[in-house]
């Protein structure tokens, strides 16, 4: 990961900007009921160990090119995404495929209501983090830089 | 529309909308005009989106199939300005300094 950072930070121009976005895996998904104009939750929907895995060592990633002063963290932040379900079903079926979450989600309603509203619609709604980065490109004088450079010597 | 019957359990369809993320960002103003790179871009979803505010727009991705299916949605978008090619992060086919803005969308 970090090597793909610094071949981003080496093909950015000065100035240029590297957007990172992903689901932010720090903050457990919610399962929900639309109802009305609202949402009812019905329970919550952990990410998966693996997914928590990778996403801290992108995190380091991050972290590090930062550390090396190849990037500047200019902006950060965090937005919801809501997918839509036509049933609780469909949803259940969402999280026994998708990789990233755990397969069944902690509810917090009883049985007897999730079985009233299984034909309703329902939303998986999720944070998304992002970051804006700006690349910092040194200015070397051509003639350091060619001195500096192992294949013009 | 909602997942179920007629939307794919795995699809980019359930990510956010490419404008809507860009607005998340800090708006359209980062990418106007600009040269941009989608590391990781899979179908194509968000540099098709995004295609019609840059200079242009090149997708990455280490998938073939994906890069195929990228390619058919800009076709069938009619976009011109986007390019895609098969390829890692980890050795970017780009000289220095060829991009303003890279954008990593679900990809790190």
């Amino acid at each position: 990961m970090v090597d793909a950072l610094r071949e981003i930070h080496r093909v950015l121009a000065p100035g240029g900007i590297l957007i990172d976005a992903r689901p932010d895996s720090r903050v457990v998904a919610r399962a929900e009921r639309r109802a009305g104009h609202g949402f009812q939750r019905f329970g919550l929907v952990a990410t998966n160990r693996e997914e928590l895995t990778n996403d801290r060592a992108s995190d380091r990633a991050i972290a590090q090119v930062l550390r090396e002063g190849l990037f500047k963290s200019r902006r950060r932040g965090r937005f919801w995404h809501l997918v839509p379900f036509e049933s609780l079903g469909a949803l259940r079926n969402y999280l026994w495929e998708h990789l990233r979450f755990v397969r069944r989600a902690r509810w917090v309603v009883d049985e007897k209501t999730r079985r009233r509203h299984a034909g309703d619609r329902f939303v998986m709604r999720r944070a998304i983090r992002y970051e804006v980065l700006s690349a910092i490109k040194a200015t070397v004088p051509s003639t350091a830089r060619a001195a500096s450079d192992p294949r013009m010597q | 529309m909602d997942v179920g019957t007629r939307v794919p359990i795995v699809s980019s369809s359930l990510r956010p909308r490419p404008l809507d993320e860009l607005r998340a960002w800090g708006g359209t103003r980062l990418i106007r005009g600009k040269r941009v790179l989608d590391v990781g871009c899979g179908d194509g979803r968000f540099a098709v989106g995004l295609a019609p505010l840059a200079a242009s727009v090149q997708g990455l991705d280490p998938d073939p199939d994906a890069i195929s299916a990228a390619r058919r949605n800009a076709r069938e978008a009619g976009i011109r300005n986007v390019r895609f090619e098969v390829g890692a992060a980890q050795q970017l086919p780009y000289a220095d300094e060829a991009f303003d803005v890279v954008i990593l969308s679900w990809a790190l």
